[in-house]
């Protein structure tokens, strides 16, 4: 292993903590502003007929994204659901590694788990380029695209790229391209709160109250027959 | 926002938007932040399936009309670039009349795009906000103008005055009597301490009265000590559809004081999915009043009647092949998919299901109060292609539903697509299965447990 340079140092160490910090502060301060709104609540007795209903309809409902048998759009576009888990594989690979360089290099030493990360950020990357053309080329997403839809999909691409390329942390033939990654990271977590990408922040509060509300009145789970 | 900005906006555009931040509930702010424009709720809109290559239709972009505003004025990206996530404003009336065209005419809060939502988004809920929002400042299409202030003044969404209500009811008694040969059978009106306080819809009074004979009919075979009142009997709920919680609550109000005053045990609402969800679900919440007895569909009723043996059926007496189309308050909303179907079974012969169907089943097209907005009835008839296509697949003659606006939307997607299909509910099906002995029989059905009520409130 070669020595790392200041800048690379800094790069990995202190800008990473100053941007975790940041995103961190931000979240919390995002989830405050969420929870200040009145939660609502249900004065009539369930209509389900299991008592626990309620609790039942908030796990289905987490449930859900790992269930593509549960929602029509998914049984219906199961290619576009094996994207969405690999782009999600990948985004967590890629969060990893970004902890794993700076406090565990000894861990990428394994080839076999250097090619699995490897392997699910190509992944992730094949799709984010995939996601962009389909924003860019279908005219239903595009009618709803933001700036900041077309801005997010391309900085994940290009952050998985980079990411990809950081895997085996070798800096014999130069750092740019992990400074490239880690430059990208901070910026990264210092974007995300303001972006649609913070929509993971929302997902199990917005799931939460749909699955209570919905579990109560006997909704969830949804029940289906064959052929339905 | 800057003073000259306020200064630039129609005081009906300020007041909508000051009304969307005292509406923000968890629920509904969730839904507005958690979209990621991935677009899986696209073709769960029948008016999107309807309307191939047209983008405006897509629940996403619909979401997006109303999500702009929130992101303007409640967001903090919207609020410093809000080019960045197309975050907006309204500033003139005429705006405002643009949104009421999307939130009136291009959804009838079905919620089917919900049920496809990785996130969870909740359309049908932040859409019935806007309603709200555009309806407090009289901003609305004109038919649900007529029918909430005919609802606000006569206590009945169709305007229906007591004489002829009463009138009603008593030409249904003669007529039922004169059925039976049977001078005993009645029609109560206003009588205390019964088990079953029956409320229906004003559609029955003034279009189609012989659920109300039929439903009587049921209750006269089962022995039920029941009655209707004269007042607060209507169980629908224009608040529901146009987003006014304050009607919602006064219609829901009125019922339930009824009730109570007439000291009954039981409401049971007759077939009406949003007059059912309005009443069992949401009244008690925008009325602010715990109920103190017992809220049931009238298909619970049925069921229970035919399980505990206070009446037969013979489903050989309703032979033509029929299919069940679920109401989205029903299924959707309130979790009422299985009970309608295990009755149907029970009264006809050749039951077909159709395909999608229970919580992704597709509206009617009147869902939402949209068979009260004629400007919207071009586009309405349009997107019920995809149920005309549904019920023609089935097969069935005869359409089956547990809601009076689903007749409606359904009677008219069959004509317009020229089925020749026939349009019931399941009250029809049930009185006309009935066997009618000189003494009603009391043995239970082997085979059939009781279970009252599933979604009564005891």
């Amino acid at each position: 292993m070669n020595e790392l340079s200041a800048q690379l140092h800094f790069a990995e160490h202190r800008l990473q903590e100053v941007a975790l910090a940041f995103m961190a502060l931000v979240y919390l301060t995002r989830v405050l502003w969420f929870l200040r709104h009145k939660a609502g609540g249900e004065r009539q007795p369930t209509t389900a007929r299991d008592p626990k209903a309620r609790r039942r309809g908030i796990l289905y409902s987490w449930a859900t994204v790992a269930m593509p048998w549960a929602m029509e759009s998914t049984r219906r576009m199961p290619f576009f659901y094996v994207q969405f888990v690999l782009f999600h594989l990948g985004v967590t690979a890629a969060i990893t590694l970004s902890f794993l360089i700076p406090y565990g290099p000894g861990v990428l030493e394994s080839s076999a788990l250097v090619l699995v990360f490897q392997v699910l950020i190509w992944a992730a990357f094949a799709v984010g380029v995939l996601r962009l053309a389909r924003r860019i080329r279908n005219p239903y997403i595009r009618a709803i695209s933001s700036p900041d839809d077309f801005f997010a999909v391309f900085l994940l691409t290009v952050w998985f790229f980079f990411a990809a390329l950081s895997v085996p942390n070798d800096v014999s033939g130069g750092e740019g391209i992990l400074l490239t990654y880690f430059w990208l990271t901070a910026f990264f977590l210092v974007y995300v709160p303001f972006s649609k990408i913070s929509h993971y922040l929302y997902y199990p509060f917005t799931r939460y109250y749909l699955g209570k509300s919905l579990g109560y009145r006997g909704v969830y789970p949804v029940y289906r027959v064959q052929g339905s | 926002m800057s003073t000259t900005e306020k200064q630039t906006r129609s005081w009906k555009a300020e007041r909508v938007l000051d009304g969307m931040g005292k509406k923000l509930s968890r629920q509904i702010t969730g839904s507005l932040v958690a979209c990621v424009h991935c677009g899986m709720c696209t073709e769960s809109c029948h008016y999107v399936l309807a309307n191939p290559g047209d983008p405006t239709y897509a629940p996403a972009y619909k979401a997006d009309k109303i999500r702009r505003l929130f992101k303007r004025h409640h967001d903090w990206t919207g609020k410093v670039f809000p080019w960045w996530v197309k975050a907006g404003s309204v500033y003139t009336d005429e705006e405002l009349e643009e949104l009421k065209d999307i939130v009136f005419g291009r959804c009838t809060n079905c919620r089917r795009c919900t049920f496809s939502c990785p996130m969870g988004v909740d359309l049908a809920t932040f859409n019935r906000m806007a309603r709200g929002l555009l309806v407090s400042v009289g901003i609305m299409p004109e038919g649900v103008a007529v029918v909430s202030k005919d609802q606000w003044e006569t206590g009945n969404q169709m305007g229906v005055l007591k004489e002829d209500y009463l009138e009603t009811l008593e030409w249904m008694e003669e007529e039922l009597q004169d059925e039976l040969d049977d001078p005993t059978v009645s029609i109560p009106v206003d009588q205390p301490d019964c088990d079953v306080v029956y409320s229906i819809n004003p559609r029955e009074v003034k279009y189609d009265p012989r659920t109300i004979s039929d439903a009587a009919k049921i209750f006269h075979v089962a022995r039920e000590k029941w009655t209707m009142a004269s007042e607060g009997w209507d169980m629908t709920n224009f608040g529901l559809f146009s987003g006014d919680d304050a009607l919602g609550g006064s219609v829901a109000s009125r019922l339930y004081e009824k009730v109570n005053e007439l000291r009954g045990k039981t409401l049971v609402i007759s077939e009406c999915g949003h007059g059912f969800r309005s009443t069992r679900c949401e009244g008690p919440n925008w009325a602010k009043f715990d109920v103190p007895f017992v809220m049931e569909s009238s298909i619970f009723t049925m069921l229970r009647y035919i399980k505990e043996g206070r009446i037969k059926v013979d489903k050989s007496k309703n032979p033509k092949p029929v299919t069940y189309h679920d109401s989205c308050n029903f299924a959707r909303s309130c979790g009422i998919t299985e009970e309608p179907r295990e009755l149907l079974h029970l009264v006809c012969e050749d039951v077909r299901e159709m395909y999608p169907n229970r919580a992704e089943n597709y509206c009617c097209t009147g869902g939402g109060g949209a068979m009260s907005m004629s400007e919207y009835t071009r586009e309405r008839l349009k997107s019920g292609v995809v149920k005309a296509n549904q019920l023609e697949a089935t097969g069935a003659e005869v359409v089956v539903t547990s809601c009076h606006n689903c007749v409606d939307g359904l009677t008219d997607v069959i004509r317009h697509y020229k089925l020749g299909m026939e349009v019931t509910q399941l009250v029809n099906l049930v009185a006309n299965a009935l066997v009618i002995e000189g003494k009603p029989a009391h043995a239970v059905v082997p085979g059939l447990e009781v279970e009252a009520g599933s979604n009564a409130q005891a």
